[in-house]
């Protein structure tokens, strides 16, 4: 019965997680960015949803509404203004690594200024409570999150397998040359990306918000695990990073109960070594070209 | 009357590199078929990527139908009619052979429009019609060749350029494709071969254009330049001896 539980609750964290790590990997398909600053905008949701909950008492899942919109607005702005000069720069990947850890930075001081440097949380009640299914418990605000996140992962997977734009996005990661050369504006369909994957991010921040107390730097913490859910999965499938995802969150929660929580974010670190070791790919993917 | 596309002047390179096309000066007309021959870094490749919207070039000016094209992106070129058939096979590897056509028609919102023009590229490649549900990184190379090469006919374009169809494949495969390049022409779309293996490419074509160190030494009748034993010396050596 323990196993069941161990497997429940990694199941429940790993949707949130598979969510993030989606918005990720599907920057790095579509841009051959790794954007270091993705939990750092998780976190700026995370206060938007804190700010809203504080001054309006708006429910934090009623506040994605606020969000997703919000960041992906952000996301094709600042796609816009800081991306396309440094297409064909013989050192992209350097530059945008270096351009998304700035950017990691400034959202981090500029968080730290506004709200200072202590711990927030947002308690609506839920966030306390817990839904017993015969000997299984768990945690009720982990129980939404993660249905949330699974209903958010099907509407993605429904946009990039039905709709034009999202055939675009698609053939634009299996083959950037290609989709060009077919007719697919690339940077349009890089700038709707980089909004999808900060509306994601945006839907993470207040899905977070009333699972764990946030403080400015803590998107450090959150972008190592999902960079280490990226890799296992495969950078640039989508498909990797929920399946990867879902393996660490309940590897780690396996970790949790039998050696005991503080040892639960070298599950991530050690599944990072060994895969880059192993097998650099991921379980997903292709062995990409930069 | 314009011709149908006119290189004027033309100095590109990459980045901040040193100039590949160096003052290139070429036209040409609808209907006729066109093959660049020249030795390796003569700037063969760089032509059709500056023509096709992927390089911008740095002076000169390339013209559609008279029309001012510099600057204009890849998606945009190929709204105007040119369509572009790179070396490497750019395929979508995880994408079926039917898929892969159906990006080729990306820009086409008509559907009907689309599944006769599928039908047609069926028709000029046979083979493929068998392998419709197949994954196309699952595809032999000549094979792959020909999703592209068909894939570039669903938009039905007033000129294709292709760069180096022969890349890579057994030289039988490499002749079923030429043939089906002639065929292009009977389509009513103009032809830009870019070809290592000269004599094949321009007996593939009406017309040779010899390209060196950038710019444009010679252009002529196919089979005249393939008689001429003065330009298959100077020009086409290495192209030339590799062959026999």
């Amino acid at each position: 019965m323990q196993w069941v539980q161990v497997l429940v609750l990694g199941l429940l964290l790993g949707g949130v997680y598979a969510m993030m790590a989606s918005g990720l990997t599907l920057l790095f398909g579509v841009m051959r960015v790794v954007n270091l600053a993705h939990a750092a905008f998780i976190l700026v949701a995370s206060y938007i949803t804190y700010v809203l909950f504080e001054n309006l008492a708006m429910d934090p899942m009623i506040s994605l509404v606020v969000t997703m919109p919000l960041m992906f607005i952000l996301g094709v702005v600042l796609y816009l203004l800081l991306f396309p000069r440094l297409e064909g720069n013989p050192r992209y990947v350097e530059m945008t690594v270096l351009l998304t850890f700035g950017l990691a930075l400034i959202v981090e001081g500029m968080l730290t200024f506004v709200f200072t440097g202590i711990f927030r949380s947002v308690r609506p009640e839920y966030a306390s409570s817990a839904i017993n299914v015969g000997e299984i418990f768990m945690p009720t605000s982990q129980f939404y999150a993660s249905m949330i996140s699974f209903a958010l992962l099907i509407v993605l997977w429904l946009v990039l397998r039905f709709t034009k734009t999202g055939t675009a996005i698609r053939a634009t990661m299996q083959n950037r040359a290609a989709a060009q050369i077919v007719g697919v504006n690339v940077r349009r369909v890089s700038a709707i990306s980089f909004g999808i994957g900060m509306a994601l991010a945006g839907a993470a921040g207040s899905l977070l918000s009333f699972m764990f107390p946030f403080f400015p730097a803590r998107h450090w913490q959150w972008v190592a695990l999902l960079l280490a859910l990226i890799v296992l999965g495969g950078m640039g499938s989508i498909k990797g990073a929920v399946i990867g995802a879902l393996l660490l969150a309940v590897a780690s929660a396996a970790v949790t109960t039998l050696i005991g929580p503080t040892w639960s974010p070298i599950t991530f670190y050690l599944t990072l070594f060994l895969i880059l070791l192993l097998r650099p790919q991921g379980l997903f993917g292709a062995k990409v070209r930069l | 009357m314009p011709a149908l596309l006119e290189v004027e002047n033309v100095v590109a390179g990459y980045g901040t590199g040193p100039d590949i096309l160096t003052g290139l000066t070429l036209s040409i007309e609808e209907g006729n078929s066109y093959c660049i021959v020249g030795p390796n870094g003569a700037g063969k490749s760089t032509l059709l990527r500056t023509i096709t919207g992927f390089l911008e070039p740095r002076q000169g000016e390339v013209r559609l139908d008279g029309a001012r094209m510099n600057g204009s992106r890849p998606d945009q070129m190929l709204s105007a009619g040119v369509c572009f058939v790179p070396q490497d096979a750019s395929l979508f590897p995880t994408m079926t052979v039917r898929e892969n056509l159906a990006m080729g028609g990306y820009l086409i919102d008509d559907r009907g429009l689309l599944k006769e023009r599928m039908d047609m590229v069926y028709q000029t490649f046979p083979a493929l019609a068998d392998r419709q549900g197949q994954n196309a990184g699952t595809l032999s190379g000549g094979e792959q060749q020909m999703v592209t090469l068909g894939r570039a006919l669903m938009i039905e374009p007033k000129v294709v350029m292709i760069d180096e169809p022969s890349l890579g494949l057994a030289p039988m495969i490499a002749d079923q494709i030429f043939e089906k390049i002639t065929g292009f022409k009977d389509l009513g779309i103009t032809v830009l071969l870019v070809e290592q293996n000269a004599v094949k490419g321009l007996e593939t074509v009406d017309w040779g254009f010899v390209l060196d160190l950038g710019s444009l030494e010679f252009e002529g009748p196919a089979d005249g330049i393939l008689a001429d034993p003065r330009i298959r010396e100077l020009y086409l050596g290495k192209a030339m001896s590799r062959e026999k």
